[in-house]
């Protein structure tokens, strides 16, 4: 397995496929720091469901073995529920690894540049873990809900 | 008749005879139903790649060569990652653009699309269709010089991300002294990148549009900002004084093609670069039964030198809008905010 | 309010054959400041004063246009059934509302509080939907004629699904989460709220607007409001943009400028 960073890139091989610049997206470079990398291992303490991030907060044991909270931001719930998964697919207690860069007021907060569970599995992948999310070969992968 | 009208009815009398199994479902009052809900994603951008030069069609290997790119990317990101994998490199990991040199966050937020369109049975390079090239036109002097300073200021939102406030060693305003002059996206105002507009262009995620239609009024209803353009058929544009984020915009039907046009928008339309001067044709036709071609054409005379135009299929889906609720959660804007206060004050602290 | 004769009127016919709801409506009543009977008063914030409340600081130089008007419940018997201890949050609010009303920072007013809100709202109803579009801050339900199922997280406006009884709209309400309040009062609910409300026509311009809630985790019993809501007939009729997220960035986020403004 290589550590292949969860960097979409803008423009790849012929087409640009994003639309028009500096409007496009809630800009990553404005809110967190590049000089500050994260790595955080713990447990889900709580999943905020919302936009326009879902914030995914996750309690980090420090060296002196304490406990603090950092909260991880993420992407829109919607894309994720139209894919079939609900409040419910990620639950507390659950152990993740995000790596990502510490906001730049300093709070716990980092960008969820790439979560995964502990043995590397993307989340919300379906339990196969590997291929396409929307391909349709995974049966466990939930299944859409209808108007 | 403008450029895209005579472009489309040229492609269309290329065509075989349409199906004789499909008609137009109407309304009751004798209208197309344009009633639905709808995935704008897709992989054709707006501007045409340089490299198409005055190539508006893909041939099929083509428009199959960047679907499989597109689904690779999916897949190779879908991967496990390392286990073992250590914190990302100090100084940023070189993500660019929006993702702002510090990788963004996964592509399973990311919902863009998976084809490049196909209109009259020829997949598309571009949105737009007029220029010729399939760019936008050249701004004005005006409005150059304008995108020069914005470019110059917001570059953290192009990706030059340093993690230091550059801004304090120049003249003239920091790219976060004030809200009023972040993005309308990162303020919740509107709907990031014009996904509503006037007029409405693919996004990165989140392009499902709802149509609902009566005898008086055609509502879309925008899933990001829980927009509502509320489109009247039987009305005057209100008066110049009342302004909306969206422009205020009227329609009326022209044969089985809803034609809504839209002024009045305040001094920043959700628009790149246009102006309170935005004027903006669109135009509706239910080309299938589960096809919407959409169809634009903006003036702004202040900042392009001459009207633009594009087309592109809103294409059913059974998928439903969901709340985006913006603004009751925008923690990320206090954070912005925060945090170029503390660079600023770091970077006063260097100095003394 | 056409009070008994509200089976004698018989409306007009939408394209699906149902009484016709499309129009822009709007409540004339005070259920926004409390749905319960209220006399007026010097403030929505007040403080203590030598011979009973005054209107408390932050609030004083609005003067009468602070003040809050009187009005009658739009509680069916008048009192809203908490249960012991929510009662005593809602007094808790109530003594914090500067600080917890989600109206003050335009948040997004769920349901019914969006009904009787002093804006405008418009619905759009035909065979293919049904959808009700609030002037305050832009917020909009689709209202579905077909039940999805529960709805997969929670959120600010619910999940509305529709259904005609006869001349009346029936609309159920589920989802919603537990940030929005009932009123300026301090009316509060849980994220098991389900609203049922109900939209009948009762004259060319009046609708009847009712709106059962049952939360068991704040009160007693399920419990109804009831008010008519008024047709905007005036020429050009339109809801305006007051979206409002702008005229709260001062309040929320002014100290983080780059030079703040002195308070």
């Amino acid at each position: 397995m290589r550590s292949y960073p969860a960097v979409v890139p803008i423009a790849f091989g012929l087409f640009l496929a994003v639309g028009v610049p500096a409007s496009a997206h809630h800009a990553f470079g404005a809110e967190f720091d590049p000089n500050r990398p994260v790595l955080l291992k713990g447990a889900i303490t709580k999943v905020e469901w919302v936009n326009p991030h879902a914030w995914i907060h996750v309690a980090v044991e420090k060296d002196d073995g304490t406990k603090e909270v950092w909260m991880v931001e993420a992407g829109t719930p919607n894309t994720l529920l139209r894919r079939g998964f609900t409040k419910d697919s990620l639950l507390p207690g659950t152990v993740i690894t995000v790596d990502g860069y510490q906001s730049k007021d300093r709070s716990n907060r980092a960008n969820g540049r790439d979560m995964t569970f502990p043995d590397g599995t993307k989340l919300f992948m379906g339990s196969s873990g590997t291929g396409a999310p929307k391909d349709g070969k995974d049966p466990t992968e939930p299944k859409k809900p209808k108007q | 008749m403008p450029g895209p009208i005579l472009l489309a009815l040229a492609l269309m009398a290329g065509q075989d005879a349409p199906s004789k199994t499909w008609t137009v479902p109407r309304t009751p009052d004798g209208h197309p139903d344009l009633s639905g809900t709808y995935d704008t994603a897709t992989l054709t951008p707006l501007e045409r790649p340089a490299q198409f030069g005055d190539k508006l069609f893909l041939t099929a290997e083509e428009a199959a060569a960047i679907e499989k790119e597109e689904l690779n990317l999916s897949e190779d990101l879908a991967r496990p990652s390392d286990p073992e994998r250590e914190a990302p490199p100090v100084g940023g990991d070189g993500s660019p653009g929006p993702y702002g040199n510090v990788g963004g966050y996964n592509f399973f937020w990311i919902d863009r699309g998976t084809e490049v369109f196909e209109l009259d049975g020829r997949r598309r390079t571009s949105i737009i269709v007029d220029p010729q090239n399939g760019q936008l036109p050249p701004l004005t002097l005006e409005a150059s010089k304008r995108a020069a300073v914005r470019r110059a200021l917001y570059k953290e939102n192009a990706g030059e991300n340093t993690g230091e406030a550059w801004w304090v060693e120049i003249e003239g305003p920091g790219p976060y002294d004030d809200p009023e002059q972040r993005p309308l996206g990162e303020r919740c105002l509107l709907g990031f990148g014009s996904t509503s507009g006037p007029p409405s262009l693919p996004v990165l995620y989140n392009n499902l549009k709802r149509i609902v239609q009566t005898r008086d009024y055609v509502v879309i209803l925008v899933e990001m900002v829980h927009d509502a353009r509320i489109i009247p058929l039987h009305r005057e544009h209100a008066p110049k004084e009342i302004q909306k984020w969206m422009g205020d915009s009227v329609g009326h039907w022209e044969g089985d093609t809803l034609v809504v046009d839209t002024t009045n928008f305040g001094k920043t339309p959700a628009l790149y670069s246009a102006s309170e001067n935005l004027h903006v044709v669109e135009r509706f036709t239910r080309i299938a039964e589960d096809t919407i071609l959409y169809q634009f054409t903006v003036e702004d005379p202040t900042v392009w030198t001459k009207p633009w135009s594009g087309e592109y299929p809103w294409v059913s889906t059974d998928a439903p809008l969901y709340e985006y609720a913006c603004h009751e959660a925008n923690y990320s804007f206090g954070g912005i905010l925060r945090g170029a206060r503390l660079l600023e004050a770091e970077a006063a602290e260097r100095r003394k | 309010m056409v009070e008994g004769q509200a089976n004698a009127y018989r409306a007009p016919r939408a394209s699906d054959g149902h009484p016709d709801l499309n129009g822009i409506w709007q409540a004339l009543n005070t259920a926004n400041y409390d749905l319960e009977t209220h006399m007026a008063r010097a403030a929505m914030a007040l403080r203590e004063g030598p011979y009973g409340p005054l209107p408390a600081a932050d609030v004083l130089p609005l003067g009468a246009v602070g003040a809050v008007p009187g009005g009658l419940s739009v509680v069916e018997g008048g009192a809203i059934p908490y249960r012991p201890e929510a009662l005593a949050k809602k007094k808790e609010n109530q003594e914090n509302w500067l600080t917890r009303d989600p109206e003050i920072h335009c948040y997004l007013p769920g349901v019914p509080r969006a009904t009787y809100l002093p804006y405008p709202f418009q619905i759009f109803q035909s065979e293919n939907g049904i959808l009700i579009t609030y002037e305050y801050a832009g917020a909009v339900r689709d209202v579905y004629l077909n039940d999805p199922g529960p709805p997969p997280v929670e959120s600010w406006m619910g999940q509305s699904v529709g259904r005609w009884e006869g001349e009346t709209l029936v609309v159920e309400v589920t989802g919603l989460n537990d940030r929005t309040w009932f009123d300026r009062s301090g009316n509060f609910h849980s994220a098991q709220l389900r609203v049922v409300e109900r939209y009948t026509r009762v004259a060319p311009d009046h609708l009847l607007y009712e709106a059962t809630l049952e939360d068991p985790e704040v009160f007693t019993r399920p419990w109804t409001i009831r008010m008519p809501l008024y047709r905007r007939v005036e020429p050009g009729a339109q809801l305006f943009d007051f979206k409002c997220v702008e005229f709260v960035e001062e309040l929320m986020y002014g100290q983080y400028r780059r030079r703040p403004i002195a308070r």
